[in-house]
């Protein structure tokens, strides 16, 4: 890897967006932009200039179609593509005086981005719901695939947990954004 | 049985309602939020993680349909739902500002 570019890898659940937003910022202050993100939250960053860029994520799927149309009007609205993560998408804007710094300027449009992923992880957690309990299989009967099955169900159970508590999570702070 | 179409649209958010309001002619995303800016003078900002949202759920209920595509750039326009929708959304906000009216001077 040359070496004005590094590679960071970092976690940050769907909740703590706006940390991540401030974290990539502060990247950029020192002078390391973001040039690339993927998956398993890896950041790519390239030495620069240090600048004040401001970054802002939005959570979307769509085909390829709309999504040009979907880049170019953040674009118009002077804001640079910077990547997608998992339907995640990156974006930033140098901050100068009169230039809107929020690409969600009410409450509805922050929920509403909350609720998407919501909608996402609810479809697997009803999945799982369903596969977890795979029909008993007594032990009185031992069956040649009975650990291996164990082993998925105690799999799919813990990513069940996961995902119940990213839901909660999740449901907390669109409650906290509720209030304001 | 109209009124029964519309009211589950209402009362429709700020931006919602500014969206649409420019959308009584054919405007594509960026000029919308240039419109709602200056016809609200400055009082109403729509950034473009907002409007997007907005554009596909008023697509997807059909209160707005794409009429132009451009250099990747697409124009909507109100579609009679939506021109139905909007015009008992003033019809509430004009109940509200006559109220305001009338109790202004006691403020």
């Amino acid at each position: 890897m040359a070496e004005n570019t590094i590679r960071k890898i970092k976690w940050f659940w769907a909740w703590q967006d706006e940390q991540e937003e401030a974290w990539l910022r502060s990247m950029s202050q020192e002078g390391w932009h973001l040039s690339s993100v993927g998956l398993p939250c890896i950041y790519r960053f390239r030495a620069g200039e240090k600048k004040d860029y401001v970054y802002r994520l939005d959570y979307q799927t769509f085909p390829k179609k709309d999504k040009q149309e979907y880049q170019q009007l953040f674009r118009d609205a002077g804001w640079e593509y910077v990547g997608e993560m998992s339907a995640w998408q990156y974006f930033r804007k140098e901050v100068k005086e009169e230039e809107p710094l929020e690409i969600f300027t009410d409450v509805e449009s922050k929920i509403a981005k909350y609720k998407s992923i919501l909608a996402f992880l609810w479809l697997f957690w009803v999945v799982l719901i369903v596969v977890i309990p795979v029909r008993g299989i007594s032990i009185d009967d031992p069956y040649p695939w009975w650990g291996a099955i164990q082993a998925v169900r105690v799999f799919a159970l813990l990513i069940w947990l996961f995902f119940t508590y990213v839901i909660i999570r999740l449901m907390l702070r669109i409650r906290q954004l509720r209030r304001l | 049985m109209l009124r029964d179409d519309t009211s589950k649209y209402l009362p429709l958010t700020e931006s919602t309602c500014y969206i649409m309001l420019t959308l009584v002619e054919p405007l594509h995303g960026y000029a919308v939020m240039k419109k709602v800016e200056e016809i609200s003078k400055g009082t109403v900002k729509i950034g473009p993680g907002t409007l997007y949202g907005v554009f596909t759920l008023l697509e997807k209920e059909e209160l707005i349909v794409k009429v132009k595509e451009e250099d990747r750039r697409k124009s909507y326009v109100l579609t009679p739902k939506g021109k139905n929708v909007l015009m008992n959304q003033i019809k509430r906000l004009e109940i509200m500002t006559r109220n305001g009216l009338s109790v202004i001077d006691m403020l």
